[in-house]
């Protein structure tokens, strides 16, 4: 009786909180159409100039900028954009799968599978986030 | 690279069933809807064939097709969509793998986004991405903003993880509570749990916050605390400074505690009882950049990266990188990092260098990757690859490229890889790529 109630309080608020934000959606879709790696602040002076993708830490940054707000990251990307790295399962490496694309940060350059013995020790935790839990499979063939 | 006990997570009986009917009797909904105005489909399909020698000899011919679908309604005050993705594989020539054909649904969920309060519903195989949570699930995902700044999201459902060696969960479950002045700062607080049975095998909080106090200021980072083992798995936070447009300066600091970081994952090649990742160990990773612009085609950067472990010792990461761009079609890019690690098998020279040029709906790319190792691996000490690239734009919607890999790598002498990739794009509408 007490959860039924707790619950429905819960239910009771969070509707009275929603009613009463009142903002509006981001944009499903940019409203201009923008080409090559942007960067947003030829045209924000607002918050999204923090966004521009031609700095150097913003591969390093985009993980923080997604987890708060991805809307604002679909309003030019699908979905299909980001499984191209994150992927679920996968047999071909981004950087393998877009050779024509040189100037991308596309993960595992080159003969990585000699690399990563070196980076696999100085920084194990970067490997986690994609190969922690999915996209792991081919890692059994050697790490039994 | 065979692999013998493949297993995913069994979602609970019924439940991929339901999904799948929601989600085909959705998309006939949307299909079937005459506001032809409202209604977009989009998608894209990467067709792919690969070449390439196998570690036990013949050659390789797996064949692959990528396939992303978009159908959106914008009729209503708000969107539906549905959003399907993944691919399949054949082997043509010897078998590449344990199967002659492999899959998989990266995502496909139904979702609905209102026009108001940035509201979102979404069922379906997704990808959360929500403060601590970083997680692909087969379940429902809300998020909506609240009154006063306020923004709340909540997920529940299946985890959907590959586990070749551990079990990865049977029910996930999390949200995250947030606060924002759009101008200025955003901080949210977030959970998840996973269970097995009932039981909790990640218990997770943390907070995420982004700071924006002046216009050339940016700061991001989080950190992240694990219940079951009692300590913090990680702090992670980065601040850029940009003093000027052609200017911007970043540092960057990492705090990762192995015990509590790397407690329950799916896979022995990133757990703490490989005797790879070392338990009890704790590593600090401070770091810099500086990133400068010099004209609006001409980019130069450099970075810094300093390791420090409690068991192991110490390593360097740094180097330099530039590329260059004209209104002709040519891009061009080189770069030299150098990692100094501990000891020898720990040390190597990066190099790389690429070039690439248009011609119309032509182009042509030439890319050259280099690794010296200071010590030997497999008897190698050098590895480099050298691809040469070419691709043809037969309208906006069709292109196909090739590319030729030479590769001398610790694993073999002369490898020649070639791969061949035609991608189509489809539909109607103005949705995004």
């Amino acid at each position: 009786m007490k959860k039924t109630a707790y619950v429905m309080m819960m239910g009771v608020m969070l509707t009275f909180l929603y009613a009463c934000a009142n903002t509006n959606s981001v944009a499903r879709v940019h409203p201009e159409e923008v080409k090559g790696l942007p960067r947003c602040a030829e045209c924000h002076t607002d918050q999204w100039t923090a966004l521009s993708h031609q700095t150097q830490d913003f591969y390093l940054k985009h993980k923080i900028y997604a987890a708060q707000q991805r809307d604002v990251c679909n309003t030019c990307h699908k979905e299909s954009f980001c499984v191209r790295c994150h992927a679920h399962k996968e047999e071909i490496k981004p950087s393998d799968k877009y050779k024509d694309r040189p100037e991308l940060s596309l993960p595992h350059r080159g003969d990585y599978l000699s690399r990563h013995r070196v980076e696999g020790r100085i920084n194990p935790a970067s490997c986690l986030k994609c190969h922690g839990r999915q996209n792991n499979e081919r890692c059994k063939t050697c790490h039994k | 690279m065979k692999i013998k006990d493949k297993k995913t997570t069994p979602a609970p009986p019924g439940t991929l069933k339901a999904v799948g009917s929601i989600l085909l009797a959705c998309a006939l909904v949307i299909c079937g809807q005459q506001t032809a105005d409202a209604t977009e489909v989009n998608g894209n399909s990467e067709t792919i064939l690969r070449m390439r020698e196998g570690v036990l000899g013949g050659d390789l011919f797996p064949l692959y097709e990528y396939l992303n679908l978009s159908v959106s309604d914008t009729a209503g005050p708000g969107a539906i969509s549905l959003e399907i993705g993944g691919w399949g594989r054949v082997d043509l020539g010897d078998r590449s793998f344990d199967h002659r054909t492999e899959g998989d649904i990266q995502y496909g969920y139904l979702s609905y986004r209102s026009n108001r309060n940035n509201f979102t519903l979404n069922a379906g195989r997704q990808w959360v991405v929500e403060g601590v949570g970083t997680e692909r699930l087969d379940g429902l995902y809300l998020r909506s903003d609240l009154m006063a700044g306020f923004t709340a999201a909540a997920y529940v459902g299946t985890p959907a993880v590959t586990q070749p060696n551990f079990d990865g969960g049977d029910l996930i479950y999390g949200g995250r509570l947030a606060h924002s002045m759009p101008k200025y700062y955003s901080v949210g607080v977030s959970a998840l749990r996973t269970e097995v049975n009932g039981d909790g095998i990640r218990e997770e909080e943390g907070i995420d916050l982004w700071l924006h106090p002046m216009a050339m200021v940016d700061v991001t980072g989080r950190s992240t605390y694990n219940s079951l083992t009692r300590g913090w798995m990680e702090h992670a936070y980065t601040a850029s400074f940009t003093p000027m447009e052609s200017l911007r300066l970043s540092a960057s600091l990492q705090n990762v505690h192995y015990d509590d970081y790397f407690y329950q994952v799916t896979t022995s090649a990133l757990s703490l009882t490989n005797g790879l990742i070392l338990p009890g160990e704790e590593m600090w990773n401070a770091g810099g950049s500086i990133g400068y612009s010099a004209t609006k085609n001409i980019g130069l950067s450099a970075e810094y990266n300093h390791y420090e472990y409690d068991l192991a010792g110490g390593a360097d990461y740094y180097g330099v990188a530039g590329n260059f761009s004209t209104a002709t079609g040519l891009a061009a890019g080189a770069s030299f990092h150098r990692m100094d690690g501990s000891t020898d098998r720990l040390r190597y020279n990066q190099y790389r260098a690429w070039v690439t040029q248009k011609f119309g709906p032509a182009d042509l790319t030439l890319d050259f990757f280099d690794v010296d190792f200071d010590g030997s691996i497999n008897g190698r000490e050098n590895t480099f690859s050298l691809a040469g690239a070419a691709g043809y734009d037969f309208s906006r919607n069709l292109r196909v490229a090739a590319d030729i890999d030479y590769i001398r790598s610790a694993d073999f002498d002369n490898e020649l890889r070639g791969l061949v990739r035609v991608s189509y794009a489809f539909g109607f509408g103005k949705e995004g790529r």
